[in-house]
């Protein structure tokens, strides 16, 4: 990257925000602000100040519904918001997706239209550590909070994720380089492990990097789960990787004093899918017979914890939770977005906080096409070239003040630094408004 | 408004009424003497009245139930119940949702529920459950036990400074009182290892329970919280582990209370899985009489049961090296969850059976320490929920300890296996609660140990939290009709919350914001001041989480019920 | 250990590779997921512009399958699969070796050829796709582009999208007259 000098010219420096887009949610950035505008961010990685430092060509500013020539209008809040609770209101089986770039006091309303209209409430797990949470259903759930890694951990292992691309400063701040009360000389006192079948940025600076074959995950924790057991390897080579290494490696790992393995979207997006994070739980279950281990999936977003969690506590259920009948069903493959898209049997879509046009396939998407989309989002972006309504809101943790959780489920205030732009509105109060408006259709046509 | 609960049978111990037929009045939410003639009656001739209950010790909101729901589904299932005009959806049986946890507690005739164990880094999130219960007040209690600032202190003997460090500790969680979990084994367990007993130190920080326990102890006392410290002592399930228990509490007998109200210095939870001698499951029998004995002789301690109800729940603690042993045991799912600088905590499922000789024996155990235990005022009924089995169980716990007949008819019958009946001796124990003892165990009781003064009586002044119950005490024999106690203690008559009624006829009827039940101490401040600035660069080294953002702000705690208290020093 | 060793990768594209068998279409295993760079834009928000269309309508490859099917940097390439067709640049990859796999950040361009089959597991098939890639002379498209050629969703009957107008790198909707 360029150099870039460094900003001197602004009003005041707002202290410790949480940045607003990776599960690391970095508590300690500074935000440069001149005349109600971010002019700087400080400690945040490249991806965290590029959120940050946002493109304003793009923000939503204004609430638009469509005409009858499929171009977007600009309308006020009033005309937007009835118009969408129309729509939700005379909605059979309504789906309303999204939620993990938004805070908990959004979610709130949220789930009680949800409740109200019998819709169902679903978020990016969906489609990202869905399988992840199958698999801690299946076999067990032994994690930690980052700062036990940082103090503690002599061995870091990452697979089927590259931090250095989707959490820049997870190895900066929790696991490899910081400085923990345990290991004083930061890097120098831990074993950076990859496993991954391509040379990544992570892969880069790690001290061993065992790139098993694509698809190979599975069989490679087998094998590490054998030898742990005192099982005899019966093939020389295994996905890709020679007998003797993977022997190898499992002594490394039963003889560090504390191990921590974390895991991303590649292990949940291959084939066998929660099969595979079965048995790295597993794996790692076995570990703690010889010594400390534990694991930790690598979040996407800021909140997509938040929300499971938020749902667990308020419904029983973590995500794709369907409320159609009166009272929370959550079946896997059957009240999960993508499946209903893909079943065609949503009729009314809303999007808050996410972006299923840049992130669902199109054969799903290709239903969204066919249906009233509502999207409640702070940027133009796929999304807005299929939604119907349009309602602009506000960034949290720099426009808004909200509740995240942080992948290791530690929860986070996220202050806020400027005001949201004047149209805007928060995410809290358009769903409180949508859910104001609902009620009373509901009940003029009882 | 004004009320006037008219006729009722009142069992109210800390005003020694026991029995008597009564009129309750009450107005704006408070117990009163007298009521002007525009008091609206309410009818319940006969009918048994005891102020609301309060649970001393439970798992109802925080990061842990969270786990346990997320990982779950399965229990989840058990208990779904659909929305109604009044009451949002339930789900789940050993570990409701929030809404259900609330709505459960209410039904039972319940006021007041203490959350057990909140680690302060995710405290954030209790708060945020508590929001989401509706329904009762929660007092949560904050761990202490493992935190590094304390093993450090009391290692150095800095009494004063431990007593600065839990005053602001429980003002940035937002908390009631001291919990010790595993002293120094939870700690242990951040390397896979645990501690033995109370003198077994802890790697690196080189300090032992007794240390902590004693030292921790000393500080609530300087402080003169309302509450004394509540341990979940070391060598928790293990056989053998009563002189561990013991001598937890014998550690503690030089140290003089300050506080007027209750009696003890130290609360024992959930005593069940702390009293069993032999020394493996298969020679395991109860360890009951020795803890008994001690508990009877001594007044400065309490205990609650942990009363095993032999049925599939899920349990959880801070106790994480207990939750790994568990697992091995039964290789059912394993969660773990251990938090930075604090605490470690773990789950695991459970299939308590009364055809598992082991389960049946610690089913024995919990009834026979409330019932080898003389003075009722030192018992309180808890079943560790979810631990040992669901808190809607409560009323199945309070039938068992008001009928001998039904104690020995499941033991006869084979409800339970024979070791219930030949490794303890609760075959010999004839002792029958009344309704006064079950009063003094689930109200009097645990308002005294709390230092609850305006909850778990009748008297004015007190917050009107009152439970009736559908069931004639002058016309019932609870002796011979177990069934119907359990009936009747599950569905209240009325459930009437800070003068409001909640429940009526064993349905909820009206739903409130729960409080957040907290401790503030006056007058600590400076030293609070000191001992912050000089943990502060520690904290940021190691913490993960900027202090600011690590305090629990007072929107995650409202509406709140504050305790202050004046640091008498 | 040996398999510490890292590979070095080479920085050129050597089309005259004489090891390397010219083809016309390339079968190949498709993965997609997150980059940086991707990232970056799509928080930032910046999905209208080319830059996104420059990071995430982006096929990396080995380049020693670019060399086969004779592309350089930035040309276009056609990638089909079971799901649809996408016309994406060829990119050099960062991560090679990997011969016989390519990958495109997740994205609009992506979902096109993604499996949208959860196998009852709420979860798409976003990696182990099986494609194919051939030269192309056709444009990568603008995001908003894109999404009106693949889903038509406003697009009116007897339009030819391929014909209609670009919608540009900036928002298009008709704003309010503000009276004053
Ligand atoms: S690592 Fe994640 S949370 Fe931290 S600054 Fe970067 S994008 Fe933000
Ligand atoms: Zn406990
Ligand atoms: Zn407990």
């Amino acid at each position: 990257m360029a150099y870039e000098p460094p900003v001197t010219d602004y009003d005041k420096i707002v202290e410790n925000c949480t940045c607003a887009f990776c599960g690391s949610n970095c508590d300690d950035v500074d935000i440069l602000v001149k005349d109600n505008h971010v002019v700087g961010v400080r400690h945040a990685c490249r991806l965290g100040a590029s959120k940050i430092m946002e493109d304003e060509d793009q923000r939503l500013t204004v609430p638009m519904i469509r005409d009858e020539n499929g171009e977007l209008v600009e309308v006020d809040w009033d005309t937007a918001l009835d118009k969408a609770a129309e729509l939700i209101a005379g909605a059979v089986r309504p789906v309303f997706y999204g939620w993990s770039e938004t805070s908990i006091e959004a979610m709130k309303p949220g789930l009680e239209l949800t409740e109200l209209v019998g819709a169902v409430i679903d978020n990016q797990a969906t489609i990202c550590h869905g399988p992840t949470v199958q698999a801690v259903q299946n076999v067990g759930y032994p994690l930690m909070t980052l700062g036990e890694v940082k103090n503690r951990a002599d061995m870091v292992v990452y697979t089927g994720s590259n931090p250095m691309n989707a959490h820049p400063r997870h190895l900066a701040r929790y696991t490899t380089f910081p400085k923990g009360f345990f290991r004083k000389r930061g890097r120098f006192d831990r074993t950076l492990v990859t496993w991954d079948p391509k040379y990544s940025d992570t892969a880069k600076l790690s001290d061993i990097w065992v790139p098993f074959e694509e698809n190979g995950d599975y069989a490679f924790c087998n094998a590490i789960r054998a030898v742990l057991k005192g099982k005899e390897l019966k093939q020389d080579v295994i996905s890709g990787i020679p007998k003797e290494d993977i022997v190898a490696l499992t002594e490394k790992m039963k003889n560090t004093q504390f191990g921590a393995l974390f895991f991303g979207l590649g292990l949940t997006h291959t084939l066998s899918k929660q099969r595979n994070i079965d048995i790295a739980i597993q794996l790692v279950q076995d570990l703690n017979k010889y010594t400390k281990w534990v694991l930790l999936p690598m979040r996407g977003h800021f909140n997509v914890n938040g929300f499971n969690i938020f749902m667990s506590y308020e419904m029983g259920f973590p995500y794709g939770v369907d409320f159609s009948r009166g009272y929370p069903r959550y079946m896997i493959g059957e009240t999960t977005t993508i499946d209903l898209l893909n079943r065609k049997e949503c009729d009314v879509f809303m999007v808050i906080a996410a972006d299923p046009g840049a992130h669902f396939p199109g054969g799903a998407l290709a239903h969204l096409a066919d249906i009233p989309v509502i999207q409640i989002d702070i940027h133009w972006g796929p999304s807005t070239e299929l939604a119907d309504v349009v309602l602009p809101g506000t960034f949290i943790g720099v426009e808004t003040a909200g509740t995240s959780y942080r992948m290791d489920s530690v929860p986070i205030f996220m202050k806020k630094a400027i005001d949201p732009p004047e149209t805007c509105r928060e995410d809290e109060w358009i769903v409180n408004e949508l859910l104001k408006r609902v009620t009373k259709l509901k009940e003029a046509s009882k | 408004m004004e009320y006037i609960l008219k006729n009722g049978i009142v069992y109210d111990p800390i005003n020694e009424i026991n029995g008597e037929k009564k009129d309750v009045m009450f107005k704006d939410g408070k117990i009163v003497n007298s009521v002007s003639d525009d008091a609206k009656v309410i009818d319940v001739t006969d009918k048994l009245v005891m102020p609301a209950g309060i649970d001393v010790h439970c798992h109802l909101a925080g990061p842990k139930l969270c786990v346990g729901r997320l990982y779950r589904p399965e229990d989840e299932r058990r208990g779904v119940k659909p929305k109604t005009d009044i009451t949002r959806p339930e789900t789940g049986f050993s570990i409701p949702n929030c809404p259900a946890t609330g709505y459960r507690f209410s039904k039972m005739g319940y006021g007041t529920v203490v959350e057990a164990a909140v680690p302060p880094l995710e405290a954030k999130h209790t708060h945020e459950e508590i929001i989401a219960i509706p329904n009762i007040d929660i007092p949560p209690l904050t761990l202490f036990g493992n935190n590094w600032f304390i093993l450090q202190f009391a290692k150095e003997g800095r009494i004063e400074d431990i007593a600065a460090f839990v005053s602001a500790w429980l003002k940035i969680t937002k908390g009631y009182g001291v919990k010790i979990v595993n002293p120094c084994g939870s700690e242990a367990w951040g390397w896979g290892m645990n501690v033995h007993g109370i003198d077994d130190p802890a790697p690196y920080w080189d300090v032992t329970a007794r240390e902590v326990i004693r030292a921790l102890a000393q500080a609530n006392e300087m402080l003169g919280l309302p509450h004394s410290i509540h341990i979940h002592p070391n060598d928790l399930g293990h056989p053998g582990n009563f002189p561990t228990t013991v001598n937890t509490i014998d550690c503690m007998k030089d140290i003089k209370k300050n506080s007027e109200y209750r009696n003890q210095t130290i609360h024992l939870t959930h005593a069940q899985f702390h009293c069993y001698d032999g020394t493996s499951w298969r020679d395991v029998t109860s360890g009951v009489e020795p803890v008994a004995d001690y508990i009877n002789k001594h007044d400065h301690v309490t205990m609650d049961m942990g009363q095993v109800t032999l049925d599939e729940t899920t349990t959880m603690t801070a106790d994480g090296p207990m939750e790994y042993d568990l697992y091995e045991l039964t290789g059912l799912k394993w969660a773990n969850k251990d938090i930075e600088l604090e605490t470690a905590s773990g789950l695991v499922p459970f299939i308590y059976s009364g055809r598992n000789p082991v389960h049946s024996l610690q089913w024995a155990i919990g009834l026979e320490l409330a019932l080898m235990i003389e003075d009722p005022w030192k018992v309180c009924l808890t079943t560790d929920s979810p631990n040992a089995g669901p808190f809607i169980r409560y009323p199945r716990v309070m039938s068992w300890l008001m009928s001998y007949q039904r104690r020995a008819e499941m033991m006869d019958n084979k409800e339970v296996h024979a070791w219930a009946g030949r490794k303890s001796a609760l075959g010999t124990l004839d002792r029958e609660y009344d309704f006064y003892d079950i009063a003094t165990i689930t109200r009097a009781g645990p308002s005294k140990i709390y230092g609850f003064e305006d909850r778990g009586h009748l008297g004015a002044g007190a917050i009107a939290d009152i439970a009736v119950y559908d069931l004639e005490p002058n016309n019932f024999d609870p002796t011979r009709n177990a069934a119907e106690v359990e009936k009747a203690f599950s569905n209240a008559l009325y459930t009437i919350k800070d003068g409001q009624i909640l429940v009526k006829d064993g349905e909820i009827v009206k739903v409130v914001s729960s409080k957040h039940v907290r401790t503030e101490v006056e007058g600590f401040e400076d030293e609070e001041k000191r001992i912050l600035e000089e943990i502060m660069p520690f904290f940021n080294r190691y913490y993960t989480v900027k202090f600011e953002n690590y305090v629990v702000h007072d929107h995650y705690a409202e509406p709140s019920s504050v305790y202050k208290v004046n640091a008498s020093k | 250990m040996t398999y510490i060793e890292k590979p070095s990768i080479s920085n050129v594209v050597k089309f005259e590779d004489p090891d390397v068998a010219q083809v016309k279409k390339l079968t190949v295993m498709l993965n997609t997921g997150t980059d940086i760079y991707q990232g970056a834009c799509k928080k930032r928000g910046s999905t209208l512009k080319d830059e996104y269309r420059k990071v995430a309508g982006v096929c990396y490859m080995d380049p020693k399958d670019m060399a086969r099917l004779g592309v350089g940097n930035w040309d276009s390439v056609l990638v089909k699969s079971d799901w649809g067709e996408v016309v994406c640049y060829a990119a050099h990859s960062r991560d090679a070796p990997h011969e016989g796999m390519i990958f495109i950040p997740k994205g609009p361009w992506a979902n096109v050829v993604v499996s949208p089959e959860t196998y009852c597991c709420s979860d798409p098939t976003y990696k182990g796709i099986h494609a194919t890639v051939e030269k192309t002379d056709k444009e990568v498209l603008l995001m908003a582009d894109l999404m009106r050629y693949v889903y038509k969703k406003y697009v009116k009957e007897g339009d030819k999208t391929e014909e209609l107008p670009s919608l540009g790198e900036m928002p298009i909707y008709k704003r309010k007259v503000r009276s004053q």
